[in-house]
């Protein structure tokens, strides 16, 4: 592989960031990005499945039969994500509740079946922990960036702090309620993409036609 | 001539190489406010008219004449006989005061003055909020300014609450212009009606603000309920116990968003918009077609726990927003379906939808921004599906 | 773990594991080892964690249930230990019918919403404006005593439907019966800043002294939209943009103390009997 390690880790971040670049996991960015805290820990839990499964795929990839090799990574994806939901509700019984489902639903995160998919089968273990850990930090930073903003114009606060004393509180600032909608995270999400792609112009897709100029005979 | 000297006289100045070349897209909107665009139609399938963008712009304009007219007075109205009961406070009142009009309710001077000072500061927010976003983007973008926007605004005005925050109108114009348009490459290529997106914005953003009882008439402590939701929570038949007969509804001296009560106000627009053919005829029967079938279907089933069931179509028509969508909004030709038979589906869509969000889902008691919004979403896929069945058509017959 | 390159010299002094190990993947009998084996491990993993937590997830969804009572209630303390706090309170099963304190039922072995499923222990229900279909014949109330010993509060559980979800939640009532201390929500899924206001302790606070009962001994509260007069003591504001869960939570909060809710658990409560 000519990618470093350290490529392994950081490309995801930006240049090829899941969720701006690929538009995979959307759907739990929308579902538990309405607080810091919450989207904090369940960043946590996908950096840890991701991370953990790549690499146990990875060291069993020789062993695994093509013909149930969905199904084998499918077992090892849901047993860690078993394992994180009950410490959870062990040790953060409060985040487990606003969680929920969606602790669960990281086994369907196309972000973990496709690194292990497009990557662990393929490489050795310590690349494909740190490309689950790059991937995990990509998906992490988006739900920090969303939950940041959701969490600031929605609710007024930060990780649960007060920043902008709401109205029903005696402060000055309206939340705004649509940011505690799930289709918030769509525009918040949106913006991202278009900041990235003026930021980095090489993400933008070519185009699909070009538009000839006619002239008059 | 001596305004086309005029801009002749300034014109080199923005042109390729000039000190304000940045700026033409400025100077080139103020030009052809005046004049014919310099870019017209000249390769040859195209089949060129006189009809411009800039004109059927303006013409939607001055078809939102009556209903701005009758926002004017109606919501005038509405706030002179709440301040009737409830008193008054704040600067219009030492405006009116030192102008010596009054706050007579039965003066129509005073209804209109006092309807434009709460008018005026919500649309000039719009225009220049929505209209500095616009030329922001036209100049990063070295577009044409529209006069899309213009109708934007107003329209966007038109279906606000008199007393929405002069802030939230600046937030929610702006939502409606970035998201609703630029984002997708400006007039022509957004898919949606942004002076909608825009007031759905809101909606959701601050529904305290935007939907309930007091905020249709800013006046402190006043609460009057708009027909829909006493329709729609007691049943068309208590609006008589309301003051409300369907006249009053018909001519719109009743609670709502400023240009949006008055049926007949938004119908003369749309009168006029149909003989200029600036509207599709299509269009407006598709909805009323769709309205008053399935308005007719749910009075046919009934409800006993549900009052607005029995709501007959006459009744659809004359509240809420309908009349003000159906005129102004699905006739916008951007985000309407392109083909003819899909026009006629789209408006059916609508026209069932608003219906089935008025009636059957419990949350929104008006439906027609979101019947609009989403017939917007799926012109794309009826088009689609009318233009495979057409070549699916032609292909046999070959 | 085992990388096929190396392991090609020597196959002779292999053992059973080694052997199999080499084989080619895709044979049946791999196949078939490959998955169970992987079943095997992975089900280990899950049930020793699961068993392995048990105890701390019990006990943090016991201690939740306890800081939502002792909220409810006005005795909650973050400084003070939850469980000790909660040693104040006295749980008891009711019968609702009779408003009486059943002794058959074990009120630390009772669960409230299974009760509601069992046909032994509900009923359906004909009239019901709270819309949850079932209810339970018996409930777990919670009692507050004072030093003396005497009942100065009482936790009733709540249930009902508002406009996305059922709200789970919990009625404080003063020791006249005719008096709420409070109202909290400890579980729903109604729209955050609509329906989701009901968590607001703005709102909250303005349950607190309302009288349940008119002069006619009927549920009299209600949610209104206007500001209520002075001396107003049935009435709280509703929650704005959000009619239906409002109406639901009147709705469900009128049913649980009226006649076929803790009406005569309550009217026991004022006599003095409980």
């Amino acid at each position: 592989m000519a990618q470093t390690r350290r490529s392994l880790l950081v490309d995801p971040l930006v240049d090829n960031n899941p969720i701006t670049l690929q538009v995979l996991g959307i759907c739990s960015a929308l579902a538990v990005t309405t607080s810091l805290k919450v989207s904090f820990v369940m960043a946590l839990a996908v950096i840890f499945v991701i991370s953990f499964s790549s690499m146990f795929i990875s060291m069993l990839r020789h062993q695994i039969p093509s013909s149930i090799r969905i199904i084998v990574q499918m077992v090892i994806i849901a047993s860690l994500v078993i394992l994180v939901d009950q410490v959870l509700r062990a040790y953060a019984f409060e985040i487990s509740q606003t969680l929920s489902v969606f602790v669960g639903l990281i086994i369907t995160n196309c972000i973990v079946m496709g690194r292990a998919e497009a990557f662990a089968m393929k490489n050795p273990p310590v690349a494909s922990f740190l490309d689950g850990m790059g991937n995990g930090l990509g998906y992490g930073l988006i739900l920090m960036l969303v939950g940041f903003v959701r969490e600031l114009f929605g609710a007024g606060s930060l990780f649960g702090i007060p920043v902008l004393p709401t109205v029903s509180n005696g402060g000055w600032y309206v939340p705004n309620g649509m940011m505690l909608l799930p289709p918030s995270a769509f525009f918040v999400i949106g913006l991202l993409i278009w900041a990235f792609r003026t930021w980095k112009p090489k993400q933008v897709e070519a185009r699909e036609f070009r538009i000839q100029r006619v002239e008059a005979h | 001539m001596g305004l086309h000297r005029f801009f002749d006289r300034l014109e080199p100045h923005f042109t390729k190489g000039g000190r304000f070349e940045r700026y033409f897209p400025i100077f080139e909107m103020v030009e052809s406010l005046v004049y014919t665009p310099r870019t017209v139609t000249t390769a040859a399938p195209h089949a060129r008219s006189y009809v411009d963008m800039k004109r059927i712009m303006s013409y939607v304009v001055v078809a939102t004449i009556p209903a701005i007219l009758f926002a004017l007075y109606n919501t005038g109205l509405q706030t002179n006989l709440a301040i009737a009961q409830h008193g008054a406070s704040g600067w219009r009142v030492w405006i009116i005061e030192a102008l010596g009009i009054g706050f007579n309710p039965a003066n129509p001077l005073a209804n209109m003055v006092h309807g434009l000072l709460y008018f005026l500061p919500i649309y000039l927010t719009t225009l220049v909020v929505g209209g500095t976003w616009e030329v922001l983007f036209a100049t990063i973008r070295r577009h044409e300014v529209n006069e899309g926007f213009l109708v934007t605004s107003m329209l966007y005005t038109l279906i606000l609450p008199a007393s929405t925050p002069l802030w939230q109108v600046a937030l929610g114009i702006s939502f409606g212009v970035v998201i609703g348009k630029e984002v997708f490459g400006g007039t022509g290529k957004n898919f949606l009606n942004p002076a909608l997106v825009g007031r759905a914005f809101l909606y959701f953003a601050y529904p305290a603000d935007m939907s309930g009882d007091t905020v249709w008439t800013p006046v402190d402590g006043f609460s009057g309920a708009t027909a829909l939701s006493v329709a729609a929570s007691q049943g068309y038949e208590q609006l008589a116990a309301h003051g409300i007969t369907w006249w009053d509804a018909f001519l719109g001296t009743m609670q709502g968003s400023l240009g949006e009560t008055s049926a007949l106000a938004c119908l003369i627009g749309l009168a006029f918009l149909l003989l200029t053919k600036i509207a599709n005829y299509r269009l407006v029967v598709g909805t009323m077609a769709g309205m008053i079938a399935f308005s007719a279907l749910l009075n046919f089933i009934g409800s006993d726990t549900n009052p607005a069931f029995s709501m007959p179509w006459h009744w659809h028509l004359v509240t809420g927003g309908f009349a003000f969508g159906l005129a102004f909004m699905v006739t916008e030709p951007v985000s309407a379906a392109h083909t003819n038979v899909g026009r006629y589906i789209y408006g059916a869509l609508i026209g069932v939808m608003v219906v089935m969000i008025r009636v059957i889902n419990p949350a929104f008691p008006e439906g027609m921004m979101l019947a609009i919004l989403f017939g917007n979403v799926f012109a794309p896929l009826i088009d689609y599906f009318v233009v495979q069945a057409n070549i699916r058509r032609r292909a046999r017959r070959a | 773990m085992t990388d096929h390159s190396a392991t090609d010299a020597g196959a002779e002094r292999k053992g059973p594991i080694r052997r199999f190990l080499d084989m080619p993947p895709d044979t049946p009998a791999k196949t078939v080892f490959v998955a169970v084996a992987l079943c095997l491990v992975a089900s280990m993993v899950v049930s020793a964690a699961a068993v392995s937590l048990r105890p701390l997830q019990q006990e943090n969804a016991l201690r939740n249930r306890q800081v939502n009572i002792l909220q409810v209630a006005g005795q909650y303390d973050p400084a003070r230990d939850v469980a000790e706090a909660f040693a104040a309170f006295e749980p008891a099963v009711v019968e609702l019918e009779t408003g009486q304190i059943s002794e058959a039922l074990d009120p630390f072995t009772f669960d409230d919403r299974a009760a509601a499923d069992d046909p032994e222990l509900s009923v359906a229900l004909e009239n019901d404006p709270a819309s949850i279909g079932r209810k339970a014949r018996f409930a777990t109330v919670y009692l507050l005593r004072d030093a003396a010993g005497a009942v100065e509060r009482v936790v009733l559980p709540v249930h009902g439907y508002g406009l996305w979800s059922t709200l789970y939640g919990y009625v404080a009532v003063e020791a006249s019966g005719n008096e709420i201390y409070g109202l909290q929500f400890y579980q729903h899924a109604e729209t955050p800043g609509l329906g989701g206001e009901v968590d607001n302790p703005r709102w909250r606070a303005q349950w607190n002294g309302l009288s349940i009962y008119n002069e006619a001994g009927d549920v009299a509260i209600t949610l209104a939209r206007t500001p209520p007069p002075a001396g107003e003591e049935y009435r709280v504001d509703t929650l704005s943009g959000a009619t239906l869960t409002a109406r639901g939570v009147e709705n469900l909060v009128r049913f649980w103390l009226g006649e076929n809710g803790f009406e005569p658990f309550l009217a026991n409560l004022r006599a003095g009997e409980i």
